[in-house]
């Protein structure tokens, strides 16, 4: 790891942005999948009292906006030339965090459907600026060979803390803890957004200096022949950027399709994510944690393939053990009450741990500073957003049709297999038409002769 | 009531013991909860939990399996019962026709109660003498040694690969065996309880012990390298041998012994796996951008 050589040779400034990152993105991740994803929906049903339906839809209606704004802005940063420049880009978190901060204090305080929507067109404001805005740091604080591990750190830190705190998944337990915690982070941010104060002008000047060093992603540079290592940048409108978002893509529709059902039916959520004994939650903290950290190792030591593999893999074989529970149910009615296996949350964990570290790290690996505003609000907003926005439009057409829990889970299953396979296939004929032309079969991910 | 994760091995074993004697799965009828009082069972009545009585005056006829709950005999049953798991008792005017076969689980029988034929299958564990362990052991590894020697002398760049990933790249390595066995352990029991794939996931056992085995060649590889013995084949044989030994002695060392063990373990299996066995020098993905 570059770190473990800046530390030695104490060079604090790099050590610090690695931790500005981390910090960063780890709190705005546990945002997004405990206030955004679960306060809203009892904020929508409870406070406001809309049917689960209504705020769904509503949800669906924040992820297209988000997607929609985070690709205006990634591309207005890269065409301005603020995506290489680092106050800039605290300029805009600063404001993200302002508008946000306010959004989650008064967010407990809203009893009306307009207002609720108001709040949903703001917050998708705030968010879709911040996508490519807080992305697009890696390419200033996180050098190339660290991002696996840097992703990972995120990643363990993000779901740690929203699998042990809150427990409570109301609006006011969420703001309170929101608040308390945007409020620093919006002063240091202040700070260093001002450029009034010594210091932090100077930390920001040294910082906005490193992305001609860590600028250039991983996927950047030529990975064979007597040029490996020339920087080769990934073209926007190419199939080495547009083939990860399509996978991407297809990761995030698979979890949120099957996650939407999986949390609505008690007997797989009380032994897990909604249980009662604080040592499940801490238990699915701690698999969250060791599997970020294993993704963050293969990250960097496998190509991007792998990774991808192995997520549609583990999604495969969670809906299968969920799917199997549920024919277990349907065969032996009296076993439907018992308890649910650990294994299935615990191995969901994983899958999830996985493709988070995987999206913290391949966007700006795929850019340059010119281009990382766009990749990353593409990528970010298009198989995250958009995926859940599409997701949630379906999982909510089941519902009307009153697709039964085995279906809705077999559907999840079969996408994943059929994403699993596709890759493998793929892979494989990527290889055989590079054998056919004659070009370096063995210059296969990971190995060499 | 019994958890699934408990019942539904058991129900597995019922499921082949009937398809062994010709029964049909679709006749079976399942108790997991609850009293019930048995006046007549279809073919085959299996109870999973919850208490399954044949009242005094009834005389069923059909075949029961006991794998959890309480099943009590107090009229008379026309059959056979196998008990897996559980409690079963009869009365003193309780009668079994056919024969009560007790696998595991606890059974309360009355003196006058009239039962056709009994049998239990025991199932005792023998401990191996010493000099049974040291023969068992030596054995091992003379011939992983053999297979060492033979594959030092044929194919060297094989174990060189696996060992010098195992020397250095031993955090891929660990992650990676630890990660796959893991998940490859847990789809190989899920594989069992569909029955079907029941020989697919014996041989995916098998697959990752020969895996296994043929890491600790890599570990003797590197041991041999080591020992001042000028002939490759000979310095890997006895690595391989030493290795063996050490890591069953490794393994009588309480608490600490087996989690090292286990980190061997893993290691091994996860640089047999990223070399491809050793027919590829494993190269960090990253490492091409530093070259």
């Amino acid at each position: 790891m570059r770190l473990f050589t800046y530390l030695r040779r104490r060079e604090w400034t790099p050590v610090l942005g690695c931790g500005l990152f981390v910090g960063f993105m780890a709190a705005g991740y546990y945002y997004n999948v405990t206030f955004v994803q679960l306060g809203l929906l009892d904020l929508g049903t409870r406070l406001v009292g809309m049917t689960e339906l209504q705020v769904s839809t509503w949800m669906a209606a924040l992820a297209l906006l988000t997607f929609f704004v985070a690709v205006a802005s990634g591309v207005t940063m890269d065409r301005r030339g603020w995506s290489s420049e680092l106050l800039v880009k605290f300029r805009l978190l600063f404001g993200v965090v302002a508008l946000q901060f306010l959004l989650t204090l008064v967010a407990p305080t809203i009893r009306t459907v307009p207002a609720f929507g108001a709040w949903i067109l703001a917050a998708s404001v705030a968010l879709g600026v911040g996508i490519p805005a807080s992305f697009s740091l890696a390419v200033d604080l996180v050098p190339v060979e660290d991002r696996g591990y840097v992703a990972a750190a995120i990643t363990a830190v993000a779901y740690f803390a929203a699998n042990v705190y809150p427990l409570d998944w109301r609006i006011e337990a969420f703001s309170a803890v929101m608040v308390a915690a945007m409020a620093p982070g919006a002063v240091a941010l202040g700070a260093l957004a001002s450029g009034r104060v010594g210091v932090a002008n100077r930390l920001v000047a040294r910082l906005a200096r490193q992305h001609e060093e860590f600028g250039v992603g991983r996927f950047c540079r030529t990975e064979t022949g007597e040029r490996t290592g020339e920087v080769r940048p990934v073209r926007t409108r190419s199939f080495a950027f547009w083939g990860p978002v399509v996978l991407m893509f297809g990761v995030f529709f698979v979890d949120s399709l099957g996650f939407l059902r999986i949390i609505e039916t008690p007997s797989f959520v009380l032994g897990a994510w909604q249980s009662p004994d604080f040592s499940d939650h801490l238990a699915l903290g701690v698999v969250h944690v060791v599997s970020a950290l294993v993704a963050g190792v293969l990250y960097t030591n496998f190509d991007r393939n792998w990774l991808f593999l192995w997520v549609f893999g583990l999604f495969s074989l969670t809906h299968l053990f969920y799917t199997t529970d549920v024919r277990t149910a349907a065969w032996f009615p009296a076993l439907a009450g018992g308890q649910v296996s650990p294994i299935n949350s615990a191995v969901y964990a994983v899958a999830v741990s996985f493709y988070t570290t995987l999206n913290f790290a391949l966007w700006p690996d795929l850019s340059t500073p010119e281009t990382v505003g766009t990749h990353t609000a593409v990528g970010v907003g298009l198989a995250g957003w958009l995926a859940t926005f599409l997701s949630t439009a379906l999982a909510l057409y089941f519902e009307t049709a009153e697709v039964t829990l085995l279906s809705h889970l077999n559907v999840v299953n079969a996408l994943a297999l059929l994403l699993f396979t596709g890759l493998v296939v793929a892979i494989y004929l990527r290889r055989l038409v590079a054998a056919a032309r004659g070009d370096d079969v063995s210059s296969s991910p990971g190995v060499r002769r | 009531m019994a958890a699934p994760s408990e019942v539904l091995p058991l129900l597995v074993v019922v499921i082949l013991l009937m398809t062994a004697s010709g029964q049909s799965a679709d006749r079976m009828e399942v108790h997991f909860d609850g009293d019930r009082a048995v006046a007549q069972v279809e073919e085959v009545l299996v109870v999973g939990g919850g208490t399954a009585t044949i009242p005094e005056g009834a005389a069923p006829n059909g075949t029961i399996y006991v794998v959890g709950g309480d099943f009590r005999v107090r009229g008379s049953l026309d059959g056979d019962v196998t008990q897996l798991a559980g409690n079963v008792s009869v009365a003193d005017a309780g009668a079994i026709a056919g024969e009560y076969r007790t696998i595991a689980g606890n059974s309360s029988i009355a003196e006058d109660a009239a039962i056709g034929s009994r049998s239990r299958v025991e199932f005792t564990q023998r401990d191996r003498s010493p000099a049974a362990d040291f023969g068992f052991l030596a054995l091992q590894a003379l011939s992983l040694a053999l297979v060492g020697a033979f594959l030092t002398r044929r194919r060297p760049a094989l174990l060189r690969n696996v060992g010098d990933s195992i020397a250095h790249h031993s955090v891929v390595s660990a992650v990676v065996g630890a990660f796959t066995g893991a998940t490859a352990l847990a789809l190989f029991v899920f594989m069992a309880f569909t029955l079907i794939l029941i020989p697919v996931s014996v041989f995916g056992i098998a697959v990752g012990l020969l895996s296994a085995a043929y890491a600790s060649l890599a570990y003797g590889y590197l041991v041999g390298a080591r020992l001042p013995i000028d002939r490759p084949d000979l310095s890997s044989g006895v690595g391989v041998a030493s290795f063996v030994v050490a890591l069953d002695l490794l393994g009588r060392v309480p608490l600490l012994g087996p989690i090292a063990q286990f980190t061997l373990v893993v290691t091994g299996l996860g640089a047999v796996l990223i070399t491809y066995y050793g027919f590829r020098e494993f190269e960090p993905a990253l490492s091409k951008l530093e070259g």
